[in-house]
This record gives structure tokens, C-alpha cells and sequence, in this order.
């Protein structure tokens, strides 16, 4: 009898797991950033991992809708993988479902969190948890782990209560230490391979600070 | 003594051993240049293999700066060991070939022929470092182009393409200290010695050893500041992402203070000694 109450409970939930729809407030986001056809802005790279010495990079960041977000440097610059979808076009490149976690604050601001779950097999991601300011109609935290890339957490700040697009972004993620060639190798660098393995993975920041952000609609 | 300067200096432009340092410095640069170009974008990769997981690159890293650097680590060992062989053939020569008995013949004091010796040798060892600094970075830049370069050196350094190039003259101009070392070293062998063959491998050895003591922790402050072995590297310190200046003058000021000492140990052994063949 048990095992057949906790059948019924199964099949009740996955049908309210299948009926959900995706979030309004998320939706509302989405139109927002969608009424974007193009921005353009000055970037600069901050990267904060223990193992890596870099000094800040610059460049130019581009989008036109429809094309990947891409940007240009005359320097040699590190992007995160994630982090500048800043229109949530990867996001909603397949289908998935949403489910409400609640209000939370973040920052000072109470936030809406919800879960994102792939219901396609093509999904880049497995679940993705975002923080929505609702009363300002925009994103300021995403938890994306994705299948091979590991989990990226996003941080975006605006200049104010308004705008769109952040002005600085933090990407976190897990990255693992370097593998070196012999001949990178100065002579007093000393390898502790145990120590190396031991480490395992160490997270990482990119610090990614927009100006002069110019907006197309 | 500006006199058998001169005389030195015709002598080495006159021997075929001058031309075989300088074709044996090409042909380690063009051994980089070839293996750079077939490989580096490979060691590239393998280097950035971690990180391709959660980054995206853009630019060059496999660029004239980066081939500059692989080939001022032929300082380690292969420039010094050329110079050590050609320097110390410049007097071993002389016992062969018994020429030094006839200078001796001449109204040439003993301190003004060796002292000439050493300053030709300095003279030249510059000029060897010269040559390999202005064709590396004119081939380099000329071939691969200006960019980042990436060094790993307690992390993974990353150094702008103007900075990467200041640092790596400034390699360049310490590493000559370190060569005029080695040089001075060899000419003081050859000095003691005498014969050719054995002073190339005692010459031989005294780097390789050079080299294996640099890396050995001699567990007191005093010998791993002092020791010899532990001032050679004061170039590769530009890689540092903070360079330790104040390190890099005290190891090359000390390390300059080694070679007048072993020179003027081989100026006296010199003077004591009878000249014969």
C-alpha cells in the first residue's frame, strides 16, 4: 500500500514538474534584454586566479542580436566561457522549465530565485539557479553548471536603477592548475607534483568592468 | 697594454674558432626558430590545457617574444659552454702552437699579455651575447611578430608586449654578467692547465656542476646567497612578476666581484709560472 501512495505522489509531482511553465518575471527579463538589437562597449579584464599573473586587459565588447557576443583586444585576453550572455541567448537556446525557490536577498536587494532545468538533451547546461531583481526587471546573480565547463556563478552590478546592461560583472568558477612544459620551466621553479594533484581544482574571478556602453535598439 | 689589446683582438678576428662561435650561436637560435614554428603552437596548448575549460583565448601567445625568451634560456648552458671552449682555446692555442714563448721573447711583461687576455675575452663574450641579443630579437620579432609572452615562473605570468620586451633586453644585459663569468672561469683554466682537451672538459664540468648547485638547497642563508653557483640566475629574476631588483644588483655585483677574484688568481698563477709549451 506504501509502495503504491509513494507511486501516486511520483507520478502527481512529475506532472507538476511537466506542467510548469517558465517564469513571467524571467520572461519579462528576456523581452527586455530581446528589445536590445545591438550594444557596444570598452571592456576591461580583471583575472584573479592564485596560479596566473596578469595585468589588466582591454578591449571592446560587441553584440548584435542573433551572433554571439564578441570581443576584441589587441592584447592576448582570457574570456570566461560564461558569464557574457548578457542577453540570456544561451539560456534559451533550448527548452527548460522553471521552478520558484523563493524570495532571497542578495546585496541589499530581495531577489526571486528560480531554478532553470533543461528538458533537451542539448542543453550546454544541467541547472542553472538566477536571481531576478523583479522591481528593476533584471538579472544580478546566475549559478550555471553546465555539463562540461563545470559551474560558473555570475555576479552583475548596475550603475543604477534603471539600466539594463551592468556595468561590472564577477565570474567565478573552478579551474585547475597548469599543466608545464619542461622548457617554460625557469630553474628555481620548483613542481611539486603530489601538491599539484592534491590541489585539485582552485576557483577562479574574472572581473569584467564595462564603460561607455552604447545601446542600439 | 692598448697595444697587445689590439694584437688580441686581430689574432681572434684572424682564427677560424671566432667564426665557429658565431655559427654555433646561429644555428641554436635557428634550432629554436625551427622548433618554434613546428611545435610551439602545440607546447602553447599543452600549456593552457586546464584552462581551456573555463576559457576562451584570444591573440598570440606564440609571438617573437615568446621565441626571444626560449632562446635566452640558452644561457643556461649552451652560450656559456661555446664561450668556455673558444675563450679557452684563445691561450691553450698558445701553449700549442708555442707562440707564447715567442710573445714572451718580446719586451711584453707576463701581467700586461694575461690581463690582455682576460680583457679580450670579456670583449668578446659581449660581442658573442650582442650578436645573439640583436639577431634573436630582429629575427624573432621580423618572423613571429610583436605580442603577450607567458612565462611560467612561480605561476603562470603573463607579461604586455612592451613590458615583455623591456624585461627581456634587461635578461639579456644581466646574462652577460653571468656569461663574462663563465668566460673568466674558462681563461683561468686554461691558465692552470695549459692543454686544451682537458681544459674544455674541466670546463665542461665546472658548468654542469655550476648548474646542479644552483638547484641544490645548501640549508644555510649565508652559502645559498654567497655560494657562486646561486648568482648565475639573476636574469631569469625579470620573470618574476614583481622583479626583485634589489636581488638581481646584489647577485651580478657579487657575481662581478667572483670574476676579478678568479682572474686575478689566474694573473698571479700566470705570473709565477714558467712559460713553456
Amino acid at each position: 500500500m506504501k509502495r503504491l501512495y509513494f507511486l501516486l505522489l511520483f507520478f502527481v509531482s512529475l506532472n507538476a514538474v511537466n506542467g510548469q511553465e517558465i517564469d513571467n518575471d524571467l520572461l519579462l527579463i528576456k523581452r527586455r534584454m530581446d528589445s536590445i538589437k545591438s550594444y557596444e562597449a570598452q571592456i576591461k579584464l580583471d583575472v584573479d586566479i592564485s596560479f596566473i599573473n596578469m595585468p589588466s586587459k582591454y578591449g571592446k565588447v560587441r553584440y548584435r542580436q542573433g551572433e554571439p557576443t564578441k570581443v576584441t583586444s589587441r592584447d592576448f585576453i582570457m574570456l570566461p566561457k560564461r558569464g557574457l550572455d548578457l542577453t540570456l541567448n544561451e539560456l534559451f537556446e533550448h527548452p527548460f522549465i522553471t521552478v520558484n525557490r523563493g524570495q532571497e536577498n542578495y546585496k541589499g536587494v530581495s531577489c526571486k530565485v528560480i531554478n532553470l532545468i533543461p528538458t533537451s538533451s542539448k542543453s550546454q547546461f544541467s541547472i542553472a539557479t538566477i536571481f531576478m531583481d523583479t522591481s528593476a526587471k533584471r538579472i544580478v546573480k546566475s549559478e550555471i553548471s553546465t555539463k562540461m565547463e563545470g559551474v560558473f556563478t555570475t555576479s552583475l552590478n548596475y550603475k543604477n536603477d534603471i539600466d539594463a546592461l551592468p556595468t561590472a560583472i564577477e565570474v567565478e568558477f573552478a579551474v585547475n592548475n597548469v599543466k608545464i612544459p619542461l622548457r617554460f620551466l625557469g630553474k628555481e621553479t620548483q613542481v611539486d607534483r603530489k601538491a599539484i594533484k592534491q590541489e585539485g581544482s582552485k576557483s577562479g574571478k574574472i572581473f569584467l568592468t564595462l564603460s561607455d556602453v552604447q545601446i542600439g535598439r | 697594454m692598448i697595444s697587445l689589446i689590439r694584437s688580441e683582438i686581430y689574432k681572434i678576428g684572424k682564427q677560424s674558432k671566432t667564426l665557429y662561435a658565431l655559427a654555433a650561436i646561429l644555428i641554436i637560435e635557428g634550432f629554436v626558430f625551427l622548433s618554434a614554428y613546428y611545435q610551439g603552437a602545440g607546447i602553447i596548448d599543452l600549456l593552457l590545457d586546464n584552462l581551456k575549460e573555463s576559457f576562451e583565448f584570444q591573440g598570440n601567445l606564440l609571438n617573437g617574444n615568446l621565441i626571444i625568451y626560449l632562446i635566452l634560456n640558452s644561457l643556461w648552458f649552451h652560450v656559456p659552454l661555446i664561450l668556455m671552449i673558444i675563450i679557452s682555446g684563445f691561450l691553450t692555442s698558445e701553449y700549442k702552437d708555442k707562440t707564447i714563448e715567442t710573445v714572451m721573447l718580446q719586451p711584453v711583461s707576463k701581467l700586461n699579455f694575461i690581463l690582455s687576455k682576460y680583457i679580450v675575452s670579456i670583449i668578446f663574450t659581449l660581442l658573442i651575447v650582442l650578436i645573439l641579443a640583436v639577431t634573436t630579437f630582429l629575427i624573432s620579432y621580423w618572423i613571429f611578430g610583436y605580442g603577450d609572452l607567458v612565462v611560467y615562473l612561480d605561476g603562470l605570468n603573463f607579461f604586455e608586449s612592451e613590458d615583455a620586451s623591456y624585461r627581456l633586453i634587461n635578461a639579456f644585459l644581466s646574462g652577460t654578467i653571468t656569461m663574462v663569468f663563465f668566460s673568466v672561469v674558462s681563461l683561468t683554466l686554461a691558465v692552470i692547465l695549459k692543454d686544451a682537451t682537458k681544459t674544455w672538459i674541466v670546463a665542461a664540468i665546472f658548468l654542469i656542476c655550476s648548474n646542479l648547485l644552483l638547484k641544490i638547497d645548501f640549508n644555510n642563508e649565508i652559502i645559498n646567497e654567497l655560494f657562486f653557483s646561486k648568482l648565475t640566475d639573476s636574469w631569469q629574476y625579470f620573470f618574476y612578476y614583481e622583479v626583485p631588483y634589489s636581488s638581481i644588483y646584489f647577485k651580478n655585483i657579487l657575481l662581478l666581484a667572483y670574476s676579478i677574484l678568479v682572474m686575478a688568481i689566474g694573473v698571479l698563477i700566470f705570473k709565477r709560472r714558467d712559460i713553456q709549451g
